[in-house]
C-alpha cells in the first residue's frame, strides 16, 4: 500500500490552508516548473504521439521520455512521510535533479559545486544560449498538448447506468486509481468516446495500451458509510476500464 | 535515501541555488535553451489562464444556447470563441459542469494536481496541498464552509476527481442584479476560485 495513492478521505487533517492562493510560494519554484514543462515538450515519446511532433529535428541533447507519469511515479515512490514533509515544488526539484543525475546528463558533484556558487552569488547570471527551434517546439506543445486519445481496440465493456465495482489491483509504483475507491460500488454516468492510452504501463495495476475510460459516480455514504461522510455528496471519478468490474 | 532529503538550515535559499545550478547546467549541456523556461512562464501570462475561463463563463451567462453547447460538448463550444491554445497541454479534453439552485460542483485531483490549464492557468497552492485533496472528497460541505461558501447541507455537492484524461471546470451561477452588465463586465466578476467551485460570484457593488 502506497500512502500517496490513498489521500482521498483521510481524517483529522485540520483546516485547508486557504490563504495561499499563490501558484508559486517562492520565485525559484517557477524555474523548476518551467524545466519540467520544457522536458515534457521535448520528450522523445512525442515523435509518435497523436500530434506527431518533429522531435527528431529539435536541436536538443535530451533523448529521454519525460511525461507526467515520470514525475508522479517519482513522487509516489517517495518515503511517504517525506512526501508530506516537503512542499509541492520541493518534491519536483528533488525528483527532477535526481533524474538528470541518474541518467548521466549532470554529474552530482558538478551540480553540488555550482549550487554552492549560486548560493554564494545568487544574482550570478545563467549562461546566455537561446535555442529558437526548441522555443518553437515548447510553444507548439503548449498549444497542442499530448492527448492520449486512441482508436478503441474493442467495444466498451460497460454502459451508462450500469452498476460497477472498482477493482483492487495489487499496489504498483504508479496508479491512476484513487485508493479510496477500491472495492466500492458506483454507477457509470458516461462512456467517453474513443479509448485513452496512459503515458506508461502500470504493470499489475492494470494500465497498458488504449482502454475505454468511464465517468463513474459514487455516493459518499457508499464509500465511507453514512456516519463518516456528508449526505448529498456525490463523487465522480474518471476510471480506466481495467479499474472496473461488473456488478455480477 | 533519507540523506537525500536532509534540508539545509536555509531551505529556500538552498532550493533557489540548486534550481539555478540545474538550469545553468542543462543550458550548458544543450538540454534547455536559456530562453526555454521563460517561454513556458510567459505562456501562462498571455495564452493560458483564468482570463479565458472567465470569458467562457460570461458568454454562457449571456447566451443560454451557448451554455447548453458548452455543457454538451465543451471543447467544441470553447473552439467557437477562437482563443489560442484551448486544446493545448492539460486541456486536451476539458469538460464544464454548471452550478444551479440544486447542485454545487467542486473540482479536485486526489492523486496529484490535474487542472485545466488553458482555461484556468496553473493551480493555486492549496489545490495541490494534501489537506484539500484529502478532505475535499469526504467532507466538501465542511471544506466549502471554510472557504466562506455556506452550501446548505441538503444541497447536492458533486465532486469531480480528475483521475484520467478529463480536466473539469465549473460554470458558477450568475449573480443577481447583473442584468445591466455587458459580457466583459461580467467576465471581470469571475474568479479562478469560482471556476473551481470554492467560491460563488458575488454581485458587483452598487454604483
Amino acid at each position: 500500500m502506497r500512502l500517496p495513492h490513498y489521500l482521498g478521505g483521510l481524517e483529522n487533517l485540520g483546516p485547508v490552508n486557504l490563504f495561499d492562493k499563490k501558484v508559486f510560494m517562492a520565485e525559484w519554484e517557477k524555474r523548476i516548473f518551467g524545466i519540467h514543462t520544457v522536458m515534457m515538450a521535448e520528450s522523445a515519446h512525442l515523435a509518435t504521439a497523436l500530434q506527431k511532433y518533429p522531435i527528431a529535428n529539435i536541436p536538443t541533447t535530451f533523448k529521454d521520455t519525460w511525461t507526467w507519469a515520470s514525475l508522479r511515479t517519482g513522487a509516489e515512490g517517495m518515503q511517504p512521510f517525506e512526501y508530506f514533509k516537503y512542499r509541492y515544488y520541493e518534491k519536483w526539484l528533488m525528483g527532477i535533479s535526481q533524474f538528470f543525475v541518474d541518467r548521466g546528463y549532470v554529474d552530482a558533484d558538478e551540480l553540488a559545486t555550482l549550487t554552492e556558487h549560486y548560493r554564494a552569488h545568487p544574482d550570478a547570471p545563467l549562461p546566455a544560449r537561446p535555442n529558437p527551434s526548441l522555443k518553437e517546439q515548447v510553444v507548439r506543445y503548449l498549444h497542442h498538448g499530448d492527448s492520449g486519445l486512441r482508436t478503441p481496440p474493442a467495444p466498451a465493456h460497460f454502459t451508462v447506468g450500469e452498476t460497477v465495482y472498482v477493482a483492487d489491483p495489487a499496489a504498483a509504483d504508479h496508479t491512476r486509481l484513487p485508493g479510496f475507491l477500491r472495492n466500492k460500488k458506483g454507477t457509470v454516468t458516461e462512456v467517453y468516446p474513443g479509448a485513452f492510452e496512459y503515458f506508461v504501463s502500470t504493470g499489475q495495476d492494470g494500465l497498458s495500451g488504449p482502454q475505454h475510460v468511464y465517468c463513474v459516480s459514487f455516493n459518499a455514504s457508499d464509500i465511507w458509510g453514512a456516519d463518516k461522510s456528508e449526505p448529498h455528496t456525490v463523487i465522480y471519478a474518471d476510471l480506466f476500464e481495467a479499474y472496473l468490474k461488473p456488478a455480477h | 535515501m533519507a540523506a537525500l532529503f536532509d534540508y539545509d538550515e536555509n531551505r529556500e535559499a538552498a532550493s533557489a541555488a540548486k534550481v539555478r545550478a540545474l538550469e545553468a547546467l542543462l543550458i550548458k549541456k544543450g538540454v534547455l535553451g536559456s530562453d526555454s523556461v521563460d517561454t513556458v512562464l510567459s505562456h501562462f501570462e498571455t495564452v493560458a489562464g483564468p482570463f479565458n475561463g472567465a470569458r467562457i463563463v460570461a458568454r454562457a451567462w449571456v447566451d443560454p444556447a451557448y451554455k447548453r453547447r458548452l455543457l454538451e460538448d465543451t471543447p467544441k463550444a470553447i473552439a467557437e470563441l477562437q482563443f489560442p491554445g484551448m486544446t493545448g497541454a492539460e486541456g486536451e479534453h476539458m469538460k464544464a459542469v454548471a452550478n444551479s439552485e440544486s447542485v454545487h460542483n467542486l473540482i479536485i485531483c486526489t492523486l496529484c494536481s490535474c487542472y485545466p490549464w488553458p482555461v484556468l492557468g496553473l493551480p493555486p497552492y492549496w489545490y495541490k496541498d494534501p489537506v484539500f485533496r484529502s478532505r475535499g472528497v469526504r467532507e466538501p460541505h465542511a471544506v466549502l464552509r471554510e472557504f466562506g461558501v455556506p452550501i446548505p447541507a441538503e444541497k447536492e455537492v458533486r465532486v469531480w476527481d480528475s483521475s484520467a484524461q478529463i480536466r473539469w471546470f465549473v460554470i458558477p451561477e450568475r449573480p443577481a442584479n447583473t442584468g445591466q452588465l455587458n459580457e466583459a463586465q461580467l467576465a471581470a466578476l469571475v474568479t479562478p476560485e469560482a471556476m473551481m467551485g470554492v467560491a460563488l460570484v458575488p454581485a458587483p457593488p452598487a454604483v
